[in-house]
């Protein structure tokens, strides 16, 4: 029962960390709020595994730790570093209306969504499932209302770390490889768009995805 | 070692070997086209074994290839090799006018056999999460065929296939997890594999599958260049070299479409051929008439043709809509046909781009004056493109009427005519204004290019008119054994 409520309690600060990456101007902040979430994702993969004797998860959590609460949070602040950026650009609607908005289409989404995987969920933690399509909606919105370059890397990080929650909720046994195949994808997605991010600002002088307007039509 | 096995080692190798060769372009020329025969030959072999009636397994049934992946599988090893061949005449002219320079023509040459690898890796997978995630890699592998360049449209048709790709693929992984979930313990076997999946498609909840293939169908569309989710497709087929817009179109698009027919078939089986047939008919109808819509206004010949690529993937959805087993053989013989006339029509603004300098179909005219040979290649692939009989693509779009008028879809097959009426009068228009008249801008390279450059476009205009007008056993036996699997009959 006492884990039950932790992971409970780690799946709505996972949430809360969510709206953190997506609102928080300053990227350090918003890099830091993405390997904090990734960590309680790292804790809540364990405390499964202590709960249901799921040994997979064990595994999960230590290449998910490795590779995205250490490598892609470095690579970012390299790359953020690297550009000399700290602020992101205005995004779509303003520094307020967009989180907004943001939260509270992910809310609706997440609650219409949860319902149909409790059905069919391994394992039948209702907030946690949640909480996945909750953060999967936010990375989502993150896309459409954030301009800046590295919030969309950051929007991207933010649902993959979504699809991994729902993937440990409803499918933790699927064979091994799935779980690499996913992980590495992910990884190489973030580095070929860092290096996107980086010939962006070099050719448009800004991270700014809104002035990528020359190919309408 | 297994064929199976090696035709998912041998291009990833290749790629990797590529990467170390020396900066000289006559060694990667020649390497990087017997390692296309090479990967070309292994592939084809593989599909051979099919034909002879077998289906191919690896590792535990992860790995498998039945008669629709060979399909598939013929396409990546046909139209790849071609076009790869192509490519190395394409990249001798922009490196002759300093507009890539010999590393980018290395990684390029390299980066091909990674996407060949990803794209055969899709096309083999049973294990549908390993499916999702080898069609995930075909984006990755091929974001810097298309941004080649550094500059400002490269780097923004980049940006926009993996930020878009990206996100509607996140869906079809939804899909993926959920039939995952929704299989496991209620059907026998490994619940993420396909075959054991579609072997008992009758036991999943219907109201769980019905979601899934919504999910897939956004995922996988998006991918497959789907309206509405379509708009990454026309910037990234427009700005990237001839030959990778050839490769995305001919046979990338085709792997997406893979991908979904397998959730279409599961859900078939397990709901009925109702829902995924209306489900198919409303996003192909919305495709069909987008597409035209816009290709009406393209005077950019690539950008035309990567609007026709929309079209065309609504012409294979409406088959699959239409359904039942004459329409699923028209969409899966269209896919054939499409790759083919795709990647001539592709390449052929390869040479109509070195002949005139610009892509921009009001500042040509005059082209079967200056190149006679291009002028019948790039009217082959037009002729094919809107259907007129005796090319690949009247086949299947005289099958999908077939289809509809044995079933009585009298009004799907008003809406499938009206659209393919917009699309012939758009493009015929477009062909006139480039082939015939007097020259509107600058002639950069006034002549035919040499029969040895122009070879892998006249073997794919061989191969239109062929499959237009015969039938091949082999590829026959092919279509009816997808058809049965798909059916289950």
């Amino acid at each position: 029962m006492a884990n039950l409520n932790l992971i409970d309690i780690i799946t709505v600060l996972m949430m809360g960390t969510s709206f953190a990456v997506f609102g928080l101007r300053q990227y350090r902040h918003s890099i830091l709020a993405y390997a904090l979430q990734t960590l309680l994702l790292v804790i809540v993969f364990l405390l499964l595994h202590v709960k249901y004797g799921a040994h997979e998860l064990l595994i999960w959590s230590a290449t998910a730790f490795v590779m995205k609460v250490v490598v892609v949070p470095l690579f970012l602040f390299r790359l953020v570093k690297k550009l000399g950026l700290v602020v992101e650009d205005e995004p779509v609607g303003g520094f307020f209306i967009s989180p907004v908005v943001a939260l509270s289409f992910s809310l609706a989404v997440a609650m219409m969504f949860y319902k149909v995987f409790i059905n069919f969920s391994l394992f039948q933690d209702t907030l946690p499932l949640f909480a996945a399509s909750f953060i999967f909606m936010m990375g989502i919105f993150g896309f459409i209302l954030r301009n800046s370059f590295i919030k969309q890397i950051l929007s991207y990080c933010l649902f993959e770390n979504g699809i991994h929650l729902s993937l440990a909720l409803m499918a933790y046994n699927a064979h091994e490889l799935v779980e690499v195949g996913i992980l590495t994808d992910a990884i190489f997605a973030v580095l070929i768009m860092g290096i996107l991010a980086k010939r962006f600002y070099a050719t448009y002088g800004s991270l700014d995805t809104s002035k990528a307007v020359n190919l309408r039509g | 070692m297994d064929i199976l096995v090696l035709i998912l080692i041998v291009p990833f190798v290749l790629g990797i070997v590529m990467f170390f060769m020396p900066l000289h372009f006559k060694v990667l020329q020649n390497l990087h086209i017997v390692f296309s025969f090479a990967v070309s030959t292994l592939l084809l072999m593989a599909v051979a074994k099919v034909v002879n009636g077998n289906e191919l397994f690896a590792f535990e049934r992860f790995f498998f290839l039945d008669a629709l992946g060979a399909i598939f599988l013929s396409l990546i090893a046909i139209t790849g090799l071609l076009v790869n061949v192509y490519a190395t005449t394409y990249m001798k002219w922009e490196l002759e006018e300093g507009h890539v320079t010999l590393r980018q023509v290395k990684n390029y040459f390299a980066l091909s056999f990674i996407f060949t690898w990803t794209m055969s890796l899709s096309v083999v997978c049973n294990n549908i999460a390993f499916m999702w995630a080898a069609i995930e890699a075909t984006t990755l592998a091929s974001v810097f065929l298309v941004a080649v360049k550094n500059d400002k449209k490269s780097t923004e048709s980049g940006y926009k296939y993996i930020i878009l790709c990206s996100i509607g693929l996140a869906f079809a992984l939804y899909a993926t997890i959920l039939l995952f979930a929704a299989a496991n313990g209620n059907i026998e076997g490994d619940a993420m594999l396909y075959t054991n999946l579609l072997a008992n498609a009758e036991q999943l909840d219907t109201m769980a599958l019905k979601l899934i293939f919504i999910l897939a169908l956004i995922g996988f569309g998006t991918k497959a260049g789907f309206a509405p989710t379509h708009t990454w497709l026309p910037d990234v087929h427009a700005e990237g070299p001839a030959p990778t817009s050839a490769l995305l179109s001919g046979i990338l698009l085709k792997c997406a479409l893979l991908g979904l027919i397998r959730y279409y078939a599961v859900v078939a089986n397990g709901v009925g051929l109702d829902f995924v047939q209306s489900v198919m008919i409303v996003s192909a109808t919305l495709t069909l008439f987008v597409s035209a819509f816009f290709l009406i206004r393209q005077h950019n010949v690539k950008r035309m043709f990567a609007y026709h690529s929309v079209a065309h993937m609504g012409v294979i959805a409406f088959g699959l809509g239409v359904g039942g087993p004459i329409g699923i053989f028209a969409a899966l013989f269209h896919c054939a046909a499409h790759s083919f006339t795709k990647a001539l029509a592709f390449c052929s603004t390869g040479n109509i781009a070195k002949i005139y300098g610009t892509k921009d179909m009001t500042k040509m005219g005059g082209m079967i004056r200056i190149a006679p040979i291009t002028t019948v290649l790039f009217g082959i692939a037009i002729c094919s493109l809107v259907g007129v009989p005796g090319f690949a693509i009247f086949v299947s779009e005289f099958l999908i009427f077939k289809a509809a008028a044995i079933d009585g879809k009298y009004i799907l097959m008003g809406i499938f005519a009206l659209a393919l009426a917009i699309i012939f009068i758009a493009d015929f228009s477009h062909f006139f204004l480039a082939s015939f008249g007097k020259v509107e801008g600058t002639v950069v390279h006034n002549g035919e290019m040499k029969l040895s450059e122009n070879l892998p476009l006249i073997a794919l205009a061989v191969l239109i008119v062929t499959f237009g007008v015969w039938q091949f056993e082999s590829f026959t036996f092919l279509l009816d054994q997808s058809v049965k699997s798909i059916l289950k009959q």
